[in-house]
C-alpha cells in the first residue's frame, strides 16, 4: 500500500510519455542501468510491485495510479504470479486491465508483454505462461488500442533449460537478461511513440 | 535460550514447491555444484537481501575480487538456510569468512525464535567450517513507516548482539543505521519496495561490510603469507 500511495503521489508532478506497470519484472527493471539508459530518456514511469497478480494491478489502476497522468503508451507486464488461475482466467484479467486503461486513458496504447518462461527445467508454469501468451495475443488482435509484444529472446536452451545467467532465480532477470529483453522493447516503444495512431 | 530443537526457527526445512516450477531446489542444486569447482574465500548465505546484492555492480566491484560465492535465495527463512547448509552447500568448500543474512522472512516466529534460528545456523557453520569466521548481518528495518516488523527485527538484533560473542568466531554487524529518517520513514531511494535495497542502499551496507571483510581476511595466516610472496 505504501508503494501504491507513492505511485499515486509521484504521478502528480510527472508527465510521463510511457508508463510501465506490472509485477517484480517491471519493478526490478527500474533498479538496473538499463532503465536509465533506455527508458528514462523516453520519460517513463515505473509502477511495478513485486508479487502482483492481475487483480492487484487492476485494483491499483482503478484506484488512482492513472488519475493524474496522460502517457501515450502503457507497457503492461503481469500474470506470472497468478498462481491457481487458469490461462483463460489470467487472459481475462489482463483484458480487464486493458479495459480500465482504455476507460481512464482513451488515447493511450497498451502494449502487453508476453509472459516469460520460468523454472530451470520444463514445468507446468512454462506451459501455462505460453498458453496465456497465445490467448492474449489473439484477444488483443481485434483491439485498436492494444497490442502484444513477445520479449522472450529465446531464454530456453535446446536442452530445455534456462540459464541463471539470464534469470538468477529462474524467474527474475539478471542485468544481462534485461539487456536482451529491453533492446527490442525500447525500439518497439519508440516506434509506437513516433506513430501513436497506428496499431 | 539457545538454538535447541524446540525452536521452530531452528528446524531445518526445504521450501515446498508450491508454485510448481521447482525453482528453489534448482537454485540449491546449482549452489551444491558450485561448491565442487569453486574455492571461495568468502561465502555469502541468506535470503533475497544476499541474492540481489549479486545483481548489482557493487558485487563485482567489492566482493567478487574477494573470491566470493553467493548462496542467497529470495524468501528463505532461517529454517530453509539451515536445510541448505546441511544438505551440500558447505561440502568441498573452505571459506575463511561466511557472511550470513537471514531472518526478515521468518513471519511465523518470534524475535527470540528468529535469533535462535540464526544462532543455530552460526553454530552449524562453526562446526562444519572450524577455521571460518562468521559475520552475521543485523536485520534491516522495513516498511515505509514504523510498524511491528521493524520492532521485531530490532529485537532480533538485540538478541544476536548479546548471544553471538559466546560463539567466539561469530561477529554481529549492524548495517541498518542509515535507513530510517528522523521522521520515521524509509525512502524508496534506499529500499525500492521498503524492504529490498536499491544500488544506493547496498552501498550503505557494503561499506562497513567490505571494510570488515578486508580486516578479517588480512588476519588469516594464509593471507598474510600470500601477501608476503
Ligand atoms: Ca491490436
Amino acid at each position: 500500500m505504501s508503494l501504491h500511495n507513492r505511485f499515486v503521489s509521484d504521478s502528480k508532478d510527472k508527465e510521463p510519455d510511457v508508463l510501465f506497470v506490472g509485477d517484480s519484472l517491471v519493478q526490478l527493471m527500474h533498479q538496473f542501468g538499463i532503465w536509465r539508459q533506455l527508458f528514462s530518456p523516453l520519460h517513463a514511469l515505473n509502477f511495478g510491485v513485486g508479487g502482483d497478480a492481475t487483480q492487484h494491478v487492476l485494483w491499483r489502476l482503478s484506484n488512482g495510479e492513472l488519475d493524474n497522468i496522460r502517457p501515450k503508451v502503457v507497457v503492461l507486464w503481469v500474470g506470472t504470479n497468478n498462481h491457481g488461475h487458469t490461462p483463460e482466467q489470467i487472459c481475462e484479467g489482463i483484458m480487464a486491465i486493458i479495459q480500465v486503461i482504455k476507460n481512464k486513458l482513451p488515447n493511450a496504447n497498451t502494449l502487453v508483454l508476453g509472459l516469460l518462461p520460468r523454472g530451470k527445467l520444463p514445468n507446468p508454469l512454462r506451459e501455462r505462461n505460453a498458453k496465456v501468451n497465445l490467448l492474449v495475443q489473439e484477444a488483443v488482435s481485434t483491439l485498436p488500442h492494444a497490442s502484444f509484444f513477445d520479449v522472450n529472446p529465446g531464454f530456453v536452451a535446446s536442452n530445455g533449460s534456462i540459464s541463471h545467467q539470464d534469470m538468477y532465480d529462474y524467474l527474475h532477470l539478471t542485468p544481462q537478461g534485461y539487456q536482451v529483453v529491453c533492446q527490442p522493447l525500447h525500439a518497439h516503444i519508440k516506434s509506437m511513440l513516433d506513430k501513436p495512431a497506428e496499431n | 535460550m539457545s538454538a535447541d530443537e524446540r525452536n521452530p526457527a531452528a528446524v531445518a526445512q526445504p521450501v515446498e514447491d508450491a508454485q510448481g516450477d521447482g525453482r528453489w531446489m534448482s537454485q540449491h542444486t546449482r549452489f551444491v555444484l558450485e561448491c565442487k569447482d569453486g574455492e571461495p574465500e568468502v561465502l555469502f548465505v541468506g535470503d533475497s537481501m544476499i541474492q540481489l546484492m549479486q545483481q548489482f555492480e557493487m558485487w563485482r566491484e567489492l566482493f567478487s575480487p574477494l573470491h566470493a560465492l553467493n548462496f542467497g535465495i529470495g524468501g528463505d527463512t532461517t529454517c530453509n538456510v539451515l536445510w541448505r547448509l546441511q544438505n551440500g552447500e558447505l561440502e568441498n568448500i573452505r571459506p575463511n569468512v561466511v557472511v550470513l543474512w537471514v531472518g526478515t522472512n521468518n513471519y511465523q516466529h518470534t524475535a527470540e525464535q528468529v535469533a535462535g534460528g540464526i544462532l543455530a545456523i552460526a553454530q552449524l557453520l562453526t562446526s562444519c567450517l572450524p577455521k571460518a569466521k562468521i559475520v552475521v548481518l543485523g536485520l534491516l528495518p522495513r516498511g515505509e513507516r514504523p510498524n511491528p516488523l521493524r520492532v521485531k527485527n530490532a529485537a532480533v538484533n538485540e538478541f544476536l548482539r548479546s548471544w553471538l560473542p559466546r560463539l567466539g568466531r561469530a561477529q554481529f554487524l549492524d548495517v541498518g543505521r542509515d535507513f530510517v529518517h528522523s521522521d520515521g520513514t524509509i525512502v524508496p531511494q534506499d529500499m525500492f519496495d521498503f524492504l529490498h535495497l536499491t544500488p544506493l542502499g547496498y552501498r550503505k551496507v557494503a561499506k562497513p561490510l567490505s571494510y570488515l571483510l578486508h580486516q578479517m581476511l588480512d588476519e588469516t595466516p594464509e593471507e598474510r603469507r600470500a601477501s608476503l610472496v
